[in-house]
Formats: structure tokens, sequence, C-alpha cells
């Protein structure tokens, strides 16, 4: 294989971006076919470029140490196989729920190149062209957001200025490292964070962990769920950004800095870890949609990954990174699954399902070993994950993190048994769809993802030493010390230790919420949170959120448009006030006064010439001298 | 033709030119249309046949000796000749959008006699290489530039056409008192000859005065939203190929290339250039005509370029030629997309319309494209001279003023975006049909531009790395 292969990652699906776009909207399946060859074409040289990983692709760009630098090793090729995995299973998806929309050309094309963006700032080993990819996603992200509801461009911006916001911030920390070290290379950068470099860590960690997701950078997904087309939410904020978000993370807190276990800034990602958890999942609790209640998870699991990565121990980041891709399987195949249902009954509103399960048996059966895995059941693959998450952030020293993971693995147990019940068991709603007409499963290509990915779960959780040895251990080759094993299989699936102890206690008690919840509301399923929802205090800080008083964009916003405000009137219009009036109103007065001069007396001018004469002598008098 | 004789074209056939277009116009309608056209062109291809030169990075210096240092000298450098290929080129596809926009107005021997002229007096200041001479183009273009905004001959409209005149002469005499406090130093005006020398800071101050004035810099800026009453191809012309871009290339011209900046100046520059883009943008966010939220966004991004020529460090004089560049075809765009739409709904107020792009899906996607470019997203060009602009800042360790300018650019995001959201999206208040085809199809090929400048940007990176790494070695 040549360095040249390691373009096709990106040109491929650029390609096949504009192919997409070109065929006209009225040419039916081929476009679907051209797609899903190349997605397939994708994952095949994904696995290629798996086995041979080590390829440097350089080439000059622009001087100043700015070339088109790429490099494929062990964790780029891991997450190529990752992005092109999940784009094969969006497109097969896609054929089915997105056919007959009327943006058709626009959806593959956005798809693909979101993919070759993805690839390529995943390959980038310069970070000029790295950004250049990284925040060409931007424009992706727009475009696929508005091919939802008619109102889905306010989210649209919203998430564009939020994501432009971390990226303008990576960009700063980017500048700053390029300051420091004198290189733009990233495989060449390696500091301490001290001093400047903090904030640039700082900044770049900004970067990544808005790409994820994580708070308060998230607030665009929920409003995403309900505006953007569900495909859209499994493939983005459930796959491609958190693959991407964490990706950076990782390689942020392992190469171009040493992030040190109990440091500051190890600190500071704990912290957000651990607040993303606790707060999205009891907002996920108490959602009464299936999209917006999937889409809090996919903020809360962030914070999982986060707080693995920022214990800065082995156990933790494998963890971490474990969870990555286990996140993206389960809650891909979570969005998919209400896809599914939404293909069929119209409708995500708990309120209006129930008793799916019958009807719907494959996509039931997807969802449930998805969510069984979200929540951490044994020996589903969430499970491996969380409990090396809880035995780093143990070993980090500070329990109180691992209190935190292990609350959020409460509510989000009880969240899924309150979605999976009102859903796909209990009885059917009298509003539901279906007691007009009857409903079936979905058609293969929606169902066959979703099952795939059920699988996966499955397999990576049972045979977690395949995914753990050929993925992500080797990842950490290098970053711990001498002698440190780094082999977690062995111990994974065990039950009796205290901290899967501890965990499965927090499963029972989850059941026992949920069966308290169902009881006090009348045996509504939909209804089963509202103990928590109705809690004291609680209650006012959940009002609070509903009303988005937590949303930064929306306070954002205010704070911009009232600077804008303080500056237009301050300094701008005061400006053009002196324009405007004073210096014109100062040259009337003058002219005023040089009219009145002006009398006509002879007299009066033979003054005038003489008081001239005096001062031009007066002026060439000190001249000469 | 030798180099000497393709510079000396470039200036002359437009200036010469221009002032036949009227007699042509005497004859027939069309033919001055055609005549016009052609004049621009070739105004755009000449500089092109330069390209070879200016990659090879050398200089060549043209003098025609005259009396009192008023030599009339030419400067063909990488620098020159890369401002002289962007301001004809955008010239020259406003001269094609307007054939359509101005086809029923008045005055149409004069419109397309001073929007030529403009264009040469603009090649002729790019060239020069005499202080005199620069300021002499300098002025043409003003009073060209007076006429064109005052065009509808409203009174409203003559008194902003005065105002901008007022401004920027007043700013351009100040400039000459410079030039003569330089002279009385040096005893010339011959930049050639002054290279190194030092300069008092009170001349900086004069001639800074000047270029903030024709650049539209805070508190220097505010003539320019107002003359938004231009017709949109003066306007377009005025932001993107022509005007504003003069302050920015003197100072690239004068004061990287000629005379390195004494005192606090270096210090001083980049908080009054960052202040002034942050302000504007604050001014485009609250303003709700279309127009003067383009040209309030223009203030703000003139701001950027001065920041990465203040740097003085390769990132940011790179990243500021490029600027010049990008932003001439985007904001181009972004102006001939408001003028198709204005034209159309007969509306400036951006509240008042709404889901234009059902109607005009063309105009409405190249605003978007444009609206990117101008924001500073990849793929498009806009990305790449706002990023090594903000990267030079770092370098120089202006951490802060990077993060000012960061924040501008969130703004522009903000605002831009919801100019398109309200003109083109939602519901539609007052539905218009799309513009005619020589209109859409310049915005279009501008949109179109930005894109392909951003993914191919090597090849204009090459000029421009040429003349970097000319003005580094001045620096030097």
């Amino acid at each position: 294989m040549t360095p040249n292969t390691l373009l096709w990652p990106i040109l491929l699906p650029a390609i096949v971006a504009v192919i997409a776009f070109l065929i006209p909207t009225r040419v039916k399946w081929f476009r679907e076919a051209i797609c899903l060859g190349a997605s397939a074409a994708l994952i095949y040289l994904a696995f290629a470029l798996f086995a041979v990983k080590n390829l440097e692709f350089r080439l000059p760009w622009m001087g100043q140490g700015i070339g088109f630098e790429l490099r494929l090793f062990h964790f780029s090729a891991f997450i190529l196989v990752g992005l092109a995995g999940f784009l094969f299973l969006i497109t097969l998806y896609s054929t089915v729920k997105m056919s007959g929309h009327p943006r058709i050309r626009e959806y593959y094309a956005y798809v693909f190149l979101t993919a070759a963006l993805a690839n390529g700032a995943v390959l980038a080993d310069n970070f000029v062209p790295f950004v250049f990819f990284w925040e060409g996603l931007l424009v992706t992200l727009y475009g696929l957001i508005t091919l939802g509801r008619k109102e889905a461009n306010r989210t649209a911006v919203k998430a564009f200025i939020i994501n432009g916001l971390c990226d303008f911030c990576m960009i700063l920390g980017i500048g700053i490292l390029w300051a420091q070290t004198g290189t733009l290379t990233i495989s060449q950068i390696s500091v301490k964070p001290e001093g400047l470099a903090v904030v640039a860590f700082l900044m770049m960690m900004i970067g990544a962990i808005g790409k994820a997701g994580a708070m308060p950078f998230h607030t665009w997904i929920p409003d995403a769920a309900i505006d953007a087309p569900v495909t859209f939410m499994a493939f983005m904020p459930a796959a491609f950004e958190k693959l991407l978000g964490i990706y950076l993370l990782a390689r942020i807190t392992l190469d171009l800095f040493k992030l040190e276990k109990g440091s500051g800034l190890s600190l500071v990602l704990m912290i957000i870890g651990a607040a993303t958890i606790v707060l999205a999942v009891m907002m996920a609790l108490i959602q009464k949609d299936f999209k917006r209640l999937l889409s809090y998870h996919a903020v809360s699991q962030v914070g999982y990954m986060i707080l693995g990565i920022g214990t800065a121990v082995p156990i933790g980041i494998v963890g971490g990174l474990f969870h990555m891709i286990n996140h993206a399987m389960y809650k891909c195949g979570l969005f998919l699954s209400a896809g599914s249902v939404e293909y069929r009954t119209g409708t995500t509103e708990l309120k209006k399902l129930g008793g799916l399960a019958k009807v719907m048996p494959f996509t039931a059966a997807g969802f449930t070993v998805c969510a069984l895995a979200i929540s951490g059941v044994w020996p589903l693959n969430g499970f491996v994950s969380k409990e090396m998450i809880f035995h780093g952030a143990i070993e980090s020293g500070y329990v109180i993190f691992a209190i935190a993971a292990w609350v959020g693995a409460i509510f989000t147990f009880a969240s899924f048994l309150k979605a999976g019940h009102s859903v796909f068991f209990g009885p059917r709603s009298e509003e539901s769809p279906a007691a007009v007409k009857p409903i079936k499963e979905s058609p293969a290509p929606i169902v066959i993802p979703i099952l795939i990915l059920a699988l996966l779960c499955i397999t990576f959780g049972v045979a977690n030493k395949l995914p753990l040895t050929t993925f992500i251990q080797p990842i950490l080759e290098g970053h711990v010390e001498a002698g440190e094993s780094i082999d977690f299989t062995p111990h994974a699936l065990s039950l009796f230790t205290p901290i899967a102890g501890i965990s499965i206690l927090c499963l029972l008690l989850a059941f026992g919420l949920h069966a308290f919840g169902w009881k006090k509301g009348g045996k509504k399923a939909y209804l089963a949170s509202e103990p928590v929802h109705k809690f004291p205090v609680l209650h006012t800080i959940y009002d609070w959120a509903e009303n988005r008083v937590f949303d930064l964009y929306e306070q954002g916003v205010i704070v911009l448009n009232g600077l804008a405000m303080v500056l237009f009137k301050g300094i701008d219009r005061p400006i053009d006030f002196v324009y405007e009036k004073i210096i014109t109103k100062t040259g009337e007065a003058f002219a005023g006064v040089l009219s009145k001069a002006h009398t006509g007396h002879y007299a009066n001018y033979l003054a005038w010439c003489l008081g001239g004469l005096v001062a031009i002598a007066a002026l060439i008098n000190a001249l000469l001298k | 033709m030798n180099i000497e004789t393709i510079t000396l074209l470039t200036v002359f056939v437009p200036i010469v030119g221009s002032f036949t277009i009227p007699l042509v116009g005497l004859a027939s309608k069309s033919a001055r249309s055609a005549w016009a056209i052609a004049l621009g062109a070739v105004t755009a291809a000449l500089p092109l046949l330069l390209i070879p030169t200016a990659l090879a990075g050398g200089e060549t210096i043209l003098r025609k000796a005259f009396v009192l240092g008023l030599d009339f000298v030419l400067i063909i450098d990488p620098l020159s000749i890369f401002m002289a290929i962007v301001s004809s080129f955008v010239g020259f596809l406003i001269i094609i959008y307007s054939i359509g926009y101005i086809h029923h107005e008045e005055n149409q021997n004069e419109y397309y006699l001073l929007v030529v002229l403009f264009i040469g007096s603009m090649m002729g200041l790019v060239f020069s290489g005499n202080l005199i001479f620069l300021y002499l183009f300098w002025e043409i273009i003003a009073i060209c530039c007076w006429r064109l905004i005052g065009f509808y001959r409203l009174k409203e409209h003559v008194r902003k056409a005065d105002k901008a005149f007022l401004v920027t002469f007043f700013g351009a005499v100040v400039m000459l008192l410079g030039f003569i406090q330089i002279y009385s130093k040096t005893g010339s005006f011959d930049l050639t000859t002054m290279r190194g020398a030092v300069i008092p800071g009170s001349a900086v101050l004069l001639i800074l005065f000047g270029m903030f004035s024709k650049s539209a810099t805070v508190p220097l800026h505010t003539w320019l939203p107002d003359a938004g009453v231009a017709p949109t191809t003066v306007t377009a012309l005025l932001h993107a190929a022509v005007l504003v871009k003069i302050g920015v290339y003197a100072y690239a011209r004068i004061f990287l290339y000629t005379f390195p900046l004494p005192g606090a100046w270096p210090k001083v520059i980049p908080i009054v250039v960052v202040v002034s883009s942050l302000v504007a943008a604050a001014a485009a966010t609250v303003e709700t005509d279309f127009k003067r939220i383009l040209a309030y966004s223009t203030v703000s991004q003139i701001g950027y370029i001065f920041l990465g020529f203040s740097m003085a460090n390769e990132a940011g004089i790179t990243g500021s030629l490029l600027f010049i560049l990008m932003h001439g075809l985007a904001k181009a765009g972004l102006f001939l997309c408001a003028g198709i739409v204005i034209h159309a709904t007969h509306k400036r107020d951006i509240r008042e319309m709404g889901g234009l792009i059902k109607t005009m899906p063309i105009t409405g996607v190249a605003f978007l494209l444009c609206s990117f470019s101008v924001i500073g997203i990849p793929p498009f060009g806009g990305f790449f001279s706002k990023f090594l602009v903000i990267m030079g800042t770092v370098k120089a360790g202006q951490v802060g003023i990077a993060a000012v300018a960061l924040f501008t650019a969130l703004l522009t995001m903000f605002y831009l975006l919801k100019v398109f959201s309200l003109v083109f999206l939602g519901e539609a208040k007052s539905p218009a049909p799309e513009g005619t085809r020589s209109m859409v199809s310049v915005v279009g090929l501008l949109a179109f531009l930005s894109l392909v400048a951003g993914i191919f940007v090597a090849y204009p990176t090459k000029i421009v790395q040429a003349a970097t790494t000319h003005i580094m070695w001045w620096l030097k």
C-alpha cells in the first residue's frame, strides 16, 4: 500500500457525495445503491488500512510548516473502522427511512461529506488540515439538521454556533501550542501543561468535549432530537461526534499534553465528566418524548467517557475509550429503533405508544438489548466499560466521582425502564395510532442495522477480550510506565467484586424506583418518573431547565445581543453623532461668522488684506530665522 | 510584451478607455455596455500575464524621471500584482452584473465611465511607487466614489455621498501632510529609495488617519454604512473590490515594505483595529437594514486584515493577503445577493423579508455559501485567511487580542446566520422572482469561487507566499 492510499478514505466519500447530489431527485434506488456500495467499500478500505497500521502521507501545502500531512497509526485506523461501520449501517437504514424525502440529494451528499471530513480529521497529522476537516463538519451539521422539520433551522443555527464556539476555542489553543512548540505537525508535539500551555490545554479540551456533546455544550442535541431527522441523530450525536470528540480528547491527554494522575487538569476533566453524567441523566429521566429522552442519554454517557479519560489511570482511559465505541453502538441502535417506531406509528411521544413488542418484535428485541447495554447490565458491553470507569475513578483517589457515576447508572436504568415499558411493553395507549391502523414490523433495511448493533453489544460484552486487545488496549502502548500491565480483560466480567456489587445494587434501586413511580402514576409507565420530577426543590430546578435558564446558547444570545447593543449605542452611534451633528453644526456656525464678515464695505476688505500681509511677513520671517 | 508594457497597459487602458465610454454610448447603448465589459475584461486579463513574474518573486521598478521628486514610479512585485489581479477580477464581475442591475436607470454613460475609471485608478494606485501619485489616484477614486454613491441623485443620497467624500477626503489630506513630513525628512517621495528610513511617529499618525478613513476603521467608519444608499453594484465595488482595500494595501506598501513602525505603534495598532472589528460586528448585529449589516460586516473584516499586517510575521501577513482575495470574492457575493433581493422585493429591512429561498434558490444558496466564507468556515476560502491571521496574532504573543478576534468571528457567525434565516427562510412575506441571468450567474460564480479558493488554496497561496517572503526579507 502506498502513502497515496491514505487519500482514499477522504476522496471516496467526497466523490460519492458529489455524485449523490448530482443524480436527479426522481431517480430511485440508483443513488442508494451507489452510496451503499461506497460505504461497503469504505469498510473494506478501513480494515485494510487497519491491517497496515503505519502509513504517512506528506505534501507541502502553504509553507511555514503548514503541510497536508496525514498519518495512519493504530488509534486513527481504529476510528476509521468505526466511522466506516456506522456510515454503512446508517446508509442501509436511510434507504428506507429517508426515501421520498424532498431533499434526498442533499441528505446523501451531507452524510458522505461528513464521512469524508471526519476521516480527514482523524487522519490529519498537521493542525491546519485538521482544523480544515474538523471545522468543515459545521457545514454538514447545519445542512443535515435543516433537513428535518420546518422549524429545524433555529436548531441548526444553534448547533452551528455552539459548535463554532468550541471550534474557535480549539483554534486559540492550537495557536498557543504553535507559538510554544514552533511546529504544527501533531505527532511532533508533546508539552507539559504548565503556564500558557494550561490555557492551550483547556481551549483544546473545549473543542473536544464540545464536539462530543458534553455539558454545557450539549443544549442543541435535545432540540435536534425533535427537529432533525432521526437518522441524523443516530449518525452524528450518537456515533460520529462521539468518536471524533473522544478521539481528540484522548489525543490531547495522551499525546499533546501529558495529563498526570491527580493533577489539577485531571480534576477539571473528572468534574466536567461527573457533572455531565448526573445532570444530563436527571434531565433524561423526566422526558416525555422517546427521541428527546435518548438524546439526553447521548449527553450523559459522554460524561462517563470524559470521566474515564480524565482519571489519567490506564484502566480508566481504556474504560473511557471502550465506552466510546460501546456507546456509539448502543446509542445508534437505540435511535434507530426509535426511528423504526416513528416509521410505523408516526410518533415518538411516550404517552401515545405502548405494547409495540408484539407487533414489532425485532425492533423491540434490538431496543431491549441496547437499553440493557447502556444501563450496564451484565454481561453486555456497557457493563464492561462502566466497571472499568468505576475502577479508574476509585483508583484516581476521588471516590466522589465513582459515586456520581453510580448515581448516573441508577437513573439511566430507571429512565430506560420507563421508555421500554411505555413504548414496547405495557398496554397500548388509547391515543396510540396503533388503535386506528394495524402496525407491523419495519422493513428489513431498518431492522437489520438495529439487530447488527444489538448483536455487537452482546459480542463486545461477552467476548470483550476481542475488541479490547485488538482495538482499545494497544492505544495505550507507550503511554504507561514500563512493566505496568494494560491488559484488563481477565476480570472484565467478574461479578463478585465490591464495585460490581455496588453497580448491581444500583440497578436494583433503579428497578425499585421505576416500580414505585409506575404504581404511583396509576400504572402508567410514562408517568413513572413523576415522583422524581415532582420532588420538592428538584421540581423548581426542572422548571428552570425546561425554560432554558441553564441553556448556554439561549443565555449567550441574550448576552451577545445586549453586548452588541451596548457597543452600538455606546461607541458607534456617538461617533456618528459627531460627524452628523457636531461637525456639520460647527461648520455651519463657522461659515455663518465668515459670511457676516463679508459686508461689502471696501474698508473692511482692505483691513483683511493688510492683516493677511502682516501674517505672511511674520511667517516668512519666522521661517528665515 | 515585456513586464513594463503590460503594467502600463493595465493602468492606462481602463483610465483612458473610460473616457471613450460616453462617446460609444452616443452611438448605441448595447455597444457601450459591451465596450465597458471589454475594458473590464482587458483590465482583468492583463495582470494575469504577470503571474509568472510574481511567482519568480523579484521586483521590477519602472521609472520616468520628472522634476521636484515627482518621478513616475511603478513597483511591479508580487504584492502589487496580487492586489491588481484581485481588484480587477472582482471589478470585472461587478461590471457584468451591472448590465442586468442598472439597465433601466438614467445616466448609464456616466455610470460606466466612473466604474471603469474607478478600477483603472485602483490599478494605478496599486502599482504606484511614488507617494504623490499614490495620493493622486487615491483622490481620483474618491471623486468617482462620490458621484457613484449619490448616483440616484435623491437629496438624502447626495448628502450621504458628501459625507463619504468629506471624511475620506479629509483623511487623505491629513495623510498628504504625513507624506510632506516624510519628504522633509528624506527629501523624496519615491518609496523605492526610502526603504528602511526612520520616520517620526507623528507622520505615522497622519498617514494612518488617511488609511483608516479610507478603509473605514472605527472611529472613521460611519460613512461606509451610510454609503449603502448607492446602487448595490457600487456598494459591492466599494466594499469588495476597490475602495476599502486601498487603505489596507497602502498599509502593507508603506509600513511593511518601506518604513519600520517607530515607538509604540506596533502595540497600539492591533488594539485599535481589533476594537474596530468588534464594534462593527456589534453594530451589524443590531442593524436591520440589509445593506447596512453587510457594510458593518466589511468594517469588521477590514479589522482582521489590518490585524494580520500589524503582526508583521509570516502567518499574519499571508493571512491578511489571502483575506483581501477571499473577502473580495465573498463580500462581493453577499452584496450582489442583497442587490438581487432588494431589486426584487423593493425592501431593505430584513424583518420584512422571509422565505425567499423558495423563489430565488440560487441567490439564497450563494448567500449562504458566501456567508460561510466570510465567517471563516472551511472548506471555504475565508477559513484560511481568518485562521492564519489569528494564528499569526497568537504567534506574536497577543493571545488576548486573538481571543477578541475569535469572539468577533463568533458574532459574525451569529449575525450572518440571522440575516440568512430572516431573509431566505421562514414564512414568505413578500415573494419575489429570481434576478436576471447575468446577475444570478455572477453571484453563483462568486459563491463557487469562494469554495474553489478554499479547496485549492495552495494556488493563490503561491503568489501570496512570494509576496510574504519578499516583505519578510524587507522587515529583516
